[in-house]
């Protein structure tokens, strides 16, 4: 049986995220950690155009890679001492985790491959801006104007918890 | 009803008015230079919109904004209990010393902004929609939780409230992304048909109603998903920490009863809910035990905390697990006492952070010490109402904490749930004796030589009063709240 180049392509793209993922989540060094974010994020881009989201894959290069992949990077280098602190919540035990986390797994895949998911129609690879901003003002106005809260209100936290001071 | 996106505008004039205050504060911050002015605004806000929930209540159920929120009575309900909070917290920030220390524009508006966050909890029928009010709910409550300057146990509980929001929220989307592969929609009545049919993989249903469980238990604080709160509950400045008890554990019960009820379950003969989506598993089992689990623990582990915030905080959790028990019998009657309890918890808690906020006030304290012989420190007063609020947390007569426990008890012994109503009046019992420490100190203990007087903050008084009237009134005539609630289970059935 041959199998199909763009399956062969998709499950290279599965493995770079998830193994990049793994980088992030094990390495022991906090700058490999934040550069192999970079992996996890074009990844998930180029999953997005398996999907024929394209503007959302535009999006997604934009703004995690080229917006907070960067911010998340000076955050680090600027932050003094950040790779040698003392981690005072000492962690239960490897073992007892690896368990959990093995068990838990397996439910998970147990239940993922059981399960009759709702199909999406044919994946059509057309652009698809144009629909979205239809529907941004149409049917998800609301949910659009509610993220727009959420954003000046995080705006405005951000800037008050970085001045603390107070002019008397 | 299914209204479009103009034509909902019309039934949607609480939500305009409150947005319309925040973005006139978030203005008049630039320019005004009397802060206090802003909090006398967005009381102003809040009461008109107090006033236009009120007036929408009764109206038809109605989907607004192409089906992505309700208006319902049930929805109104909550809106009420919000902004009756937010009047409360408001009134309380004015008289609070602590407040003065924060940038009071900016504290104004983020705490409206988390009132209107959970005006969408309560209201929302979509996955989307419910996501996105939980998610302003959770910023604005991190924000003004780290807002006291230069206070590391303020600092401290933000970034702590931020970690474990962040992991029960991703949680919570894990499992709504796999409702959404299930049922192949974020629509409520989409997800309603789909169960109705059985609801296909028991397992991975399972798993994702447990995952989506977790993101709104712990906007409610119930165990295992409550260790963020007694830090919370300490570091935050007190005002934003009694509206986030009441007003937080709210639309955690709003936003739940709503997914679980008429987006999962049907309604059937005589106000009883079918939960068709597991036929095989004991999903009640589930619930049960966590209300087990959550009073018990709660009252347990505030037998030894001796700062007065932290003891509410696990009272909090413990009456999380009580209103929990109106969950399991799946009926009307036990919803309606869920309804009922958080009417009553917002009246009482909030008036036990008022007397927190007041002796605060005056000591800078707020240890079990700072309350030795309060009574005969010339805030006789508080002390009094302090009473009558941890009589009525405690649950007894004739305070509206009885009826609220007397009617969830009732529901679930109907229910016949006989453990679980044992468990809760063993808890009831336990948690008398932490009540009435501070009771005993207040009153019975000598004040020390270096106590000093405890000058009851005077704006505060006005509210204390009503709070306290509320309490003992409520539980001698409970009539009226009992109607309302009742007639707050219209839901929008999809």
């Amino acid at each position: 049986m041959e199998i199909p180049i763009h399956v062969l392509v998709f499950y290279l793209v599965a493995l770079v995220v998830v193994g990049s993922a793994c980088i992030v989540a094990f390495s022991r060094n906090i700058v490999h950690s934040a550069f192999s974010l970079l992996g996890t994020f074009g990844g998930v881009a180029a999953l997005y155009v398996f999907l024929g989201a394209d503007f959302v894959a535009a999006v997604q290069v934009l703004i995690y890679v080229g917006g907070i992949l960067v911010l998340i990077l000076f955050a680090v280098m600027l932050t003094h001492r950040i790779s040698d602190i003392d981690i005072t919540n000492r962690t239960v035990g490897r073992i007892p985790g690896l368990v959990a986390g093995a068990v838990f797994l397996g439910i998970l895949v147990y239940a993922i491959a059981g399960t009759d998911w709702a199909k999406a129609r044919e994946v059509a690879f057309e652009p698809t801006t144009a629909a979205i901003g239809n529907l941004f003002l149409g049917e998800y106005l609301l949910p659009f104007q509610i993220a727009a809260v959420v954003l000046l209100v995080a705006l405005i936290g951000a800037i008050t918890l970085s001045r603390k001071e107070i002019k008397e | 009803m299914d209204l479009g996106n103009v034509a909902s505008l019309s039934l949607f004039y609480p939500e305009i008015v409150l947005a319309g205050t925040i973005l006139v504060l978030t203005i008049l911050d630039l320019v005004v230079a009397n802060k206090r002015a802003m909090a006398y605004l967005g009381l102003a806000g809040c009461l008109v919109a107090l006033g236009a929930t009120v007036d929408l209540y009764g109206t038809e159920p109605t989907l607004l904004f192409h089906r992505m929120v309700a208006l319902d009575n049930f929805s109104l309900f909550f809106k009420v209990v919000t902004l009756a909070a937010l009047v409360g917290a408001i009134w309380m920030s004015i008289g609070s010393g602590e407040v003065r220390q924060v940038h009071l524009g900016e504290y104004y508006i983020v705490l409206l902004t988390c009132g209107f966050g959970m005006f969408f909890m309560a209201s929302a029928n979509n996955l989307l929609m419910a996501y996105l009010g939980l998610e302003l709910v959770s910023l604005t409550s991190y924000i003004l939780t780290g807002m006291l300057p230069h206070n590391r146990r303020s600092a401290e509980a933000a970034l702590k409230y931020l970690i474990y929001g962040g992991v029960a929220s991703g949680t919570m989307i894990y499992g709504m992304s796999w409702v959404f592969g299930m049922a192949g929609s974020l629509d409520y009545a989409t997800i309603n048909a789909a169960m109705a049919e059985g609801g296909g993989n028991q397992i991975a249903l399972f798993m994702a109603f447990v995952f989506i469980l977790a993101g709104f238990g712990y906007k409610m604080a119930f165990a295992p998903f409550h260790m963020w709160s007694p830090d919370v509950y300490q570091g935050a400045p007190t005002p934003f920490t009694g509206f986030l008890s009441v007003a937080s554990n709210a639309a955690g019960v709003a936003i739940l009863i709503r997914f679980f009820y008429p987006a999962v379950s049907t309604l059937g003969q005589e106000g009883a809910w079918a939960f068709q989506a597991l036929p095989a598993l004991q999903w009640t089992d589930l619930l049960v035990a966590l209300s087990i689990i959550t009073m018990t623990w709660g009252n347990l582990s505030a037998l030894n905390q001796r700062n007065v915030k932290r003891l509410l905080a696990y009272s909090g959790i413990a009456h999380a697990g009580y209103i929990m028990m109106g969950l399991v019998v799946l009926n009307n009657d036990g919803l309606n006492a869920m309804l009922f309890y958080v009417v009553v918890y917002l009246i009482m808690n909030l008036g036990a952070f008022l007397v927190v906020m007041i002796v605060a006030n005056a000591t800078g304290r707020e240890d079990m010490d700072a309350y030795r012989g309060l009574a005969w420190r010339g805030a006789a007063f508080p002390a009094v109402c302090m009473m009558v609020f941890l009589a009525s947390l405690t649950g007894l007569p004739p305070m509206a904490g009885f009826i609220g426990k007397l009617l969830l008890v009732a529901a679930i012994i109907e229910g016949q749930f006989y453990v679980l109503a044992v468990v809760a009046m063993i808890n009831t019992v336990v948690s008398l004796y932490y009540y009435w420490r501070i009771v005993k100190t207040m009153f019975l203990d000598e004040p020390a030589p270096e106590d000093g007087p405890v000058a009851a903050t005077a704006s505060a008084m006005p509210l204390l009063g009503a709070l306290m009237v509320l309490t003992i009134v409520l539980g001698v005539y409970w009539a009226p709240l009992l109607d309302y609630t009742t007639g707050s289970l219209g839901f929008f059935m999809p």
